[in-house]
């Protein structure tokens, strides 16, 4: 029986999702919010390879979007009655389907080896698929890409999917299935192999398991999942192009991923939610959005290479034996934060001044930045930004340190704490 | 009787140098057979040709009677036949429990099952408790195998190799490593999975073979040079030679 507190989150969870969108009028709001359920079964489709089975993928969009030029043929198809209707709440088992067969076909070879040939491979079909979209245009629509429209018919309780509203609950729902289904799969003999295959391959095959077989199987289901994304995806914007199956794509999914973290469940989950957030909110306030999404990547691999679930799990022995013990922390981690914002606000303060230098041609040099003006052909924004940098870069020498410390000191009380 | 083992004119070359030099040897069913040699000798060579982990560059071996020979190691691991390595062979990122668990999943017909959770199954939990209660490692099983101590690991070696219920086992210096103490433990736990199973065991510690074994066989460059029992092998003057010197009476 799953045990009641579980449950108790996802019913939580569940009524969050329902009266989210009640609570948010904004149809932006309600668009980033489709997109973010999207990216969850995306990324939690790539975990499947890459934090349970070890698998390195930089072509995984190839399923997703394979997907989703499917799932819009197939409904065009069903306007015109060259297909048989299928309900558009059902549509994404379609696209599911068809990345299960994609996924079936391309793994078959890719698994046969895992590492660094496993990641080659999956690049080379990630350009080899990129370039025949421009080839078979029938089927991809060349540069313009397939559009679609997702409102077929009345399905039950009078839903056409014409208002965004519909489509919002529509990937809600498939996105609380899919990580149902995804998480029990975690459990199972397969998903426990998975994981040993990704520990160590050699051993596997010494217990009785072919590892080619659970890698295959591995991707295939991922692929399936991606498929589904793609599906909605297609749904959601009533529109394929080429780049959904290129490499931009797999690597924002693969950075999603890694942020939110690999070794846990949840981990796809907040990196999907958070990159979706900063992507829909950042992108349109800087230009710069790409240079911070790479560097918040690296510092991640860096620094943190269990991604934020990583990093919070790393509390959660202490949490469970002295909650109190989190708030002795809390100056600390504050410190941190406080010298890490100043840092941080000096840092974006010239990127932002130098972006906007080298692409403004305007004889303006004023840039709105937290909602000052800044005269960017004179020295003092320039000063005091670099001066906000270098103080906030030293306190962060000071502070950083007293993390360390005190995480370490809480972690001892804990332990301490268990054994007597 | 058919020999849970045969090798038949086994050779084994890695480019121009020959390892394994013609080997003719039968393992008895139910027999505790040990594997001695000096360092280089082949010894585990020889494992990983049984266990199909090296392709035979001549010859013919057969498990049960049945020809195993450049088989995949999944294949010949389903057979029956498994094995535990010189060098610590673990899943170091999940916990004691799940490496024990995952060792039966396919010979108690879990296979590659995508639709059924392994939680709640009485037939694994009560394996896998009864392997860990036998292997002393009972009260760290919710531990990260790459977290145990050196022994522990060792131990969770023979878990993970005698979990999927093998009627043959193959140990590779099962307690090199250890302290004496260790070692005596180690000995007990080996006699005990050897009451129910034929077993070859490669081992340097000379107290162990000679107090284990009921036959031995002594391998020397390649080629085996005696094969005995305890007294046999003791009293061999091209042993005592070739390789167990004076000093190495137990
Ligand atoms: N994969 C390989 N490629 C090349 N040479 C190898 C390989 N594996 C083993 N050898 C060589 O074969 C010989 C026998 O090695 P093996 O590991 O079987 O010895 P061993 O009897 O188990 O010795 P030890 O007691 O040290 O474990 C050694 O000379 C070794 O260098
Ligand atoms: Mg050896």
């Amino acid at each position: 029986m799953p045990d009641p507190r579980k449950l108790g989150i996802g019913a939580l969870i569940v009524a969050l999702l329902i009266v989210l969108p009640m609570m948010i009028s904004s149809s932006f709001a309600l668009s980033v919010m489709n997109q973010i359920g999207i990216a969850i079964i995306f990324a939690l489709a790539f975990n499947m390879l890459l934090g349970q089975g070890g698998m390195l993928s930089f072509g995984h969009a190839v399923y997703f979007g394979l997907a989703g030029f499917v799932t819009a043929h197939v409904i065009n198809g069903m306007h015109v009655d060259a297909f048989p209707y299928i309900p558009v709440t059902l549509i994404p088992l379609v696209g599911g389907i068809a990345g299960l067969f994609f996924g079936i076909v391309v793994g078959f070879v890719s698994t046969r080896r895992a590492g660094t040939a496993f990641a080659m491979i999956s690049l080379g079909f990630a350009e080899l698929v990129t370039g025949l979209t421009l080839i078979i245009v029938f089927f991809f629509g060349g540069e313009e890409g397939v559009q679609t429209d997702r409102w077929v018919r009345e399905e039950w309780f009078g839903i056409t999917y014409g208002p965004d509203i519909q489509v919002y609950y529509l990937i809600a729902a498939w996105c609380v299935i899919a990580a149902i289904l995804m998480y029990a799969l975690t459990r199972t003999p397969f998903g426990r192999m998975s994981n040993a295959v990704r520990d160590n391959p050699e051993r596997t095959q010494f217990i009785g398991y072919n590892t080619h077989r659970l890698r295959w199987l591995a991707f295939a289901l991922s692929s399936f999942f991606a498929g589904l994304a793609g599906a909605l995806h297609a749904i959601n914007v009533e529109h394929v192009g080429f780049e959904t199956v290129g490499l931009g794509q797999s690597a924002v999914i693969l950075i999603m991923v890694y942020i939110g973290g690999t070794g846990h469940f949840a981990g796809p989950i907040l990196g999907a939610i958070l990159i979706t957030l900063l992507n829909a909110y950042l992108s349109d306030v800087s230009p710069a959005w790409y240079l911070y999404l790479g560097l918040i990547f690296v510092l991640i691999v860096m620094f943190a290479p269990g991604g934020l679930a990583g990093l919070i799990m790393m509390h959660e022995p202490i949490r469970r034996t002295a909650p109190y013990l989190l708030w002795q922390m809390a100056p600390a981690y504050g410190a941190a934060l406080g010298t890490s914002l100043v840092g941080l606000a000096g840092a974006i303060g010239l990127i932002e001044m130098i972006y906007f230098r080298s692409t403004t041609v305007s004889l303006d040099s004023a840039l709105v930045l937290y909602g000052i003006e800044l005269d960017t052909g004179d020295i003092w924004p320039w000063l005091i930004c670099a001066a906000l940098g270098a103080a906030g870069g030293y306190g962060c020498k000071m502070t950083y340190p007293r993390v360390a410390e005190a995480y370490s000191a809480a972690m001892h009380e804990a332990r301490a704490l268990v054994t007597t | 009787m058919t020999p849970a083992i045969e090798f038949r004119g086994v050779q084994k070359n890695f480019g121009p140098t020959e390892v394994i030099r013609g080997i003719d040897l039968v393992i008895q069913p139910g027999e505790i057979h040990a594997m001695i040699g000096p360092n280089g000798a082949g010894k585990s060579t020889l494992f990983n040709l049984v266990t199909g982990r090296y392709h035979v560059s001549a010859g013919h071996i057969a498990l049960n009677g049945e020809d195993i020979t450049n088989r995949a190691p999944h294949d010949i691991s389903r057979k029956g036949l498994s094995r535990s390595f010189q060098v610590t062979n673990i899943f170091h990122r999940m916990s004691v429990y799940e490496n024990v668990r995952c060792a039966m999943l396919w010979n108690l017909g879990y296979r590659y099952k995508f639709w059924q959770s392994v939680r709640n199954k009485r037939d694994l939990t009560e394996r896998t408790d009864e392997v860990l209660a036998q292997t002393g490692l009972s009260s760290r099983s919710t531990v990260l195998a790459g977290l145990l101590s050196y022994s522990d690991q060792r131990a969770l070696e023979i878990a993970i190799t005698i979990a999927g219920g093998a009627n043959v086992v193959l140990l590779d210096e099962p307690t090199s490593g250890m302290s004496s103490a260790e070692t005596e433990q180690a000995v007990t736990l080996i006699r005990d999975i050897s009451a129910t199973r034929t077993m070859v065991i490669v081992e340097h510690d000379m107290g162990v073979v000679f107090d284990l074994a009921d036959r031995i066989s002594v391998l020397v460059y390649g080629k085996i040079i005696a094969t005995g029992t305890p007294a046999q092998i003791r009293a061999n003057t091209k042993v005592q030679e070739a390789y167990l010197g004076t000093d190495a009476e137990p």
